[in-house]
């Protein structure tokens, strides 16, 4: 379904979410913790706006890794980071997140955006994400998740009548917005994602609820 | 979030405002890697600054260790912010720094030494014929205004000192404090004299 979204993904995402998502991507930039000279591998990475961040924030001496299944999106991510002047230490790789095709403790940090719901074995790919990070590499996780009780009538409302609307509008596309609107109660809530990752091995899990729990933003650290 | 947006629509002002300069920008690359975390004490409040070459970063919390750590309340703050001697807010008890704190004296002076090109800024928005009327207008009114108001302390001071006699004009103010000057230096020499006097007439001190 990427493929026929991929052009107009940013675009999209701005529509439907009211900006909002340049917070939660901000705010995952800001737990990060990513330093100059780092190795950041960021899943999933779409369009790239948060390898974009990190390809600043590691600077010359760092290396980013966008890696993305689907290859529609990993072009329109690559052909907007090379507009945009973003090159020299940043890698394209079409990878699936269940089978990372890097060695053992290889990057300082991991993130997957929007990306892990869309995934078909989560517990696997959360343990190869454990595996390719170093010993002390965090793994950020930003998803959709389990709103607030009180909002959830009027979220649903919006999730199954609008945003389908919103997404043929604008990509002519409306199955693609009503399988997010499914996949997102399909995906694990917070507590359940955090178990998950504390039984792939991680440590220190915790998460933080963003508007109201829309999103949520999972960090582990490999121990 | 709310305060990540506000930090996001600060950050995108600031750098627009130091777009504008022609060197702030090459002078915040040398500082590229660097995180500068702002500790105000009251209210509690954390602000961490990354410079790069595309401008300011501001986050309200960050993951990895500040290279420089400014901690003050926030009227210090915002006094260190507006005065051109730093350094004599720096050295004030309430004004902890830790780290490296030549970073943060960097950032300062690129912050200092902006000069802002805002006629380029407005001729991309209503071109250079107009750009070039409205900044020849603004000029010949300034200057007007500062020609205005010098005039005016001028006249001012004058007829205070001068007409009315409410205050000492200022040729009358120094005569009076060269002699206040020389009355006291006069004091001192004689209470000088008045010491040794004593001294030399005190027969422990002969003995």
């Amino acid at each position: 379904m990427f493929h026929s979204v991929a052009a107009k993904y940013d675009l999209m995402n701005d529509v439907l979410s009211g900006g909002m998502h340049r917070l939660w991507k901000r705010f995952t930039i800001e737990l990060s913790g990513v330093r100059t000279g780092n190795r950041v591998l960021d899943i999933a990475g779409g369009t790239g706006d948060l390898a974009a961040k990190f390809s600043k924030l590691v600077g010359p001496t760092g290396q980013v890794v966008l890696a993305d299944i689907n290859g529609s999106m990993l072009k329109v991510g690559r052909d907007r980071l090379l507009d945009k002047g973003v090159a020299g230490n940043i890698e394209f790789v079409q990878a699936d997140a269940e089978k990372l095709p890097f060695p053992d403790n290889h990057f300082d940090c991991v993130t997957i955006a929007f990306g892990l719901r869309n995934v078909t074995h989560k517990e696997d790919a959360i343990r190869s994400m454990l595996r390719v990070l170093k010993p002390g590499g965090r793994l950020l996780v930003l998803e959709f998740s389990s709103i607030a009780a009180p909002l959830r009538k009027a979220y649903d409302w919006y999730s199954f009548n609008v945003l389908p609307r919103i997404g043929k509008w604008v990509t002519g596309d409306a199955e693609s917005y009503r399988y997010l609107a499914e996949s997102i109660r399909m995906h694990p809530d917070q507590e359940t994602l955090k178990s998950m990752m504390v039984e792939a091995g991680f440590d220190r899990v915790t998460y933080h609820n963003m508007t109201s729990g829309i999103v949520a933003l999972h960090r582990g650290i490999k121990p | 979030m709310l305060l990540a947006g506000l930090l996001a629509s600060v950050e995108h002002g600031l750098n627009r405002v130091l777009r504008l300069d022609s060197t702030a920008l090459a002078r915040l690359a040398h500082l590229e890697g660097k995180v500068i975390a702002v500790d105000c004490t009251s209210p509690a409040l954390q602000l961490f600054i990354l410079p790069s070459d595309e401008g300011l970063l501001l986050a309200s919390q960050w993951a990895a260790e500040a290279d420089c750590t400014l901690r003050a309340p926030a009227s210090s703050l915002l006094h260190l912010a507006l005065s051109r001697n730093k350094t004599a807010i720096l050295h004030s008890p309430e004004v902890a720094l830790e780290g490296d704190s030549a970073v943060l004296m960097d950032l300062a002076a690129v912050l200092q030494d902006l000069e802002l090109d805002w006629e380029y800024e407005l001729s991309r928005w209503i071109g250079p014929v107009a750009t070039q009327l409205i900044s020849g207008h603004l000029r010949s009114r300034t200057r007007w205004y500062q020609q205005g108001f010098a005039s005016l302390n001028q006249n001012l001071a004058e007829y205070l000192s001068e007409e009315s006699r409410t205050l000492v004009g200022q040729q009358e103010a120094q005569a009076r404090f060269r002699e206040l000057d020389k009355a006291k230096i006069d004091l001192e020499r004689l209470e000088a004299r008045f010491e040794r006097l004593n001294r030399s007439l005190d027969p422990s001190d002969n003995a």
